[in-house]
């Protein structure tokens, strides 16, 4: 997955426009990132990458790329 | 030794219980907005909850439950050798709950009462408690009860919780024998204590027994805690317990979840590659209700019970402590299940009143 297609993820999981979603985009900028949003979040890592996010990794994501950093961590991310 | 066995007994009866006031979710909440409490309902899956008076306690839901399930058996007082009461929300903290009940249901001096503090995974650890107790000579009949009252310790202002839970009581008749089949019954036990903090009422206990702080009477919970817990433990706990058992998910009649969340219900169905159809839901109607949840469901899942052959349950309980526990068992197909409500201010009038002197009492 390239990191384009990543945000494109994470743009339909917060119901966002992919347009408007960037990796620098903050979470308070992205309505439905709240704490429902967080068990979404975790959720589909869950599902689609088999990565159970912790408590401090949530509490540490503060804009688009932290999510992506985790993907890349994983290496789910190839660009 | 966490994956364990015991000789097979029989359930019965199972009755649940639930308090008369019904809250709609969607059309009473006035803490948060609309929109708020569609979204949450949505995920959560909790459309109504059966809320306790302040009257009422998690003893007067499993009294009645319990009068009805041994009214339903015609099983006599005495005939009931050990009564379990598993709950966390106790009448008091001394003498054990499970006194109070083996007054009110007029039982035996032979019969051992006693509580069990635990909450959502307790259904799992009472069943394993009652089937060693029927092992042991001289036990042939015990009275499981399992109540909790959590909407009555949740803020309703606090968003985590306040549109979660509901309140239940429930009396499961269990008896030595081996039931339609004969099977084993398999249970898988779990504790990780690090966890502690992750759904806890930091007030009231002998650590802060008067804190100034209001929001410490009340239930605190750590959503994602509980989420990360609940994905990473409930998968194994399933396999584990069905590979001790030695047969597989197709094996198994029902899948009983404890009722914490649909969202997250439906996500380990889908994770643990469970059929839908076999994951019996109750929590659309009664909230959740911490480990009640299981019996309530198995008592009003809307189970499909063919004649003659017991149905095989897996049941799974899992979240405060954090403990999480499995219970492979068999289900009778003669096994009573029933449902009643608790009629307003029950407890009041049925009970007797509790000779308390303020002081000056006998010492114990």
């Amino acid at each position: 997955m390239t990191t384009q297609e990543a945000t494109t993820w994470i743009a339909r999981l917060f119901q966002e426009s992919v347009e408007r979603l960037t990796p620098e985009t903050p979470r308070d900028a992205v309505p439905a990132w709240d704490s429902l949003g967080e068990l979404t979040l975790m959720a589909d890592m869950d599902e689609k990458f088999g990565i159970v996010l912790t408590d401090n990794q949530l509490r540490a994501m503060t804009r688009v790329d932290d999510i992506l950093q985790v993907l890349r961590n994983n290496g789910q991310i190839t660009d | 030794m966490a994956t364990t066995s015991t000789q097979p007994a029989t359930i019965r009866g199972i009755t649940s219980c639930v308090p008369a006031r019904c809250f709609d979710n969607l059309k009473e909440t006035l803490a948060f907005d609309k929109d708020e409490v569609e979204k949450v309902v949505r995920l959560a899956g909790v459309k109504t909850r059966h809320l306790a008076a302040d009257s009422e306690c998690s003893s007067d839901l499993c009294l009645a439950a319990a009068r009805n399930v041994l009214g339903a058996l015609a099983w006599p007082p005495e005939s009931i050798d050990g009564l379990i009461m598993v709950t966390q929300s106790p009448d008091y903290f001394l003498p054990s709950t499970a006194c109070l009940l083996h007054r009110d249901l007029k039982l035996a001096d032979t019969c051992a009462a006693f509580d069990v503090g635990l909450g959502c995974s307790g259904y799992a650890y009472g069943l394993w408690l009652a089937a060693m107790m029927l092992q042991s000579p001289g036990f042939r009949r015990v009275l499981l009860l399992h109540g909790e009252t959590p909407a009555r310790f949740a803020s309703q202002s606090d968003r985590a919780v306040a549109l979660l839970f509901g309140d239940a009581g429930s009396a499961t008749a269990i008896e030595a024998g081996n039931g339609d089949n004969g099977n084993r019954w398999w249970f898988n036990l779990h504790t990780d204590g690090s966890g502690y903090d992750h759904l806890i009422i930091e007030g009231g206990g002998f650590r802060d027994r008067f804190p100034e702080d209001p929001h410490k009477h009340s239930v605190r919970m750590k959503g994602r805690g509980i989420f990360n817990f609940t994905i990473t433990r409930v998968p194994p706990l399933i396999e584990d317990t069905l590979a001790a058992a030695g047969i597989s998910k197709e094996q198994v009649d029902y899948f009983i979840f404890h009722q914490s969340n649909l969202f997250i219900m439906r996500h380990l169905a889908k994770k643990c590659g469970l059929p839908e159809d076999r994951i019996p839901l109750t929590i659309g109607e009664f909230g959740s209700t911490g480990g009640p949840s299981v019996p309530l469901t198995i008592a009003n899942g809307g189970l499909k019970r063919p004649a003659g052959r017991s149905l095989q349950l897996l049941l799974l309980a899992y979240g405060v402590g954090l403990s999480w526990g499995s219970a492979l068992v068999d289900l009778p197909s003669s096994a009573i299940l029933n449902h009643v409500q608790l009629p307003a201010a029950e407890a009041a009038v049925q009970r007797e009143p509790h000779a308390v002197n303020a002081v000056g009492g006998t010492t114990v």
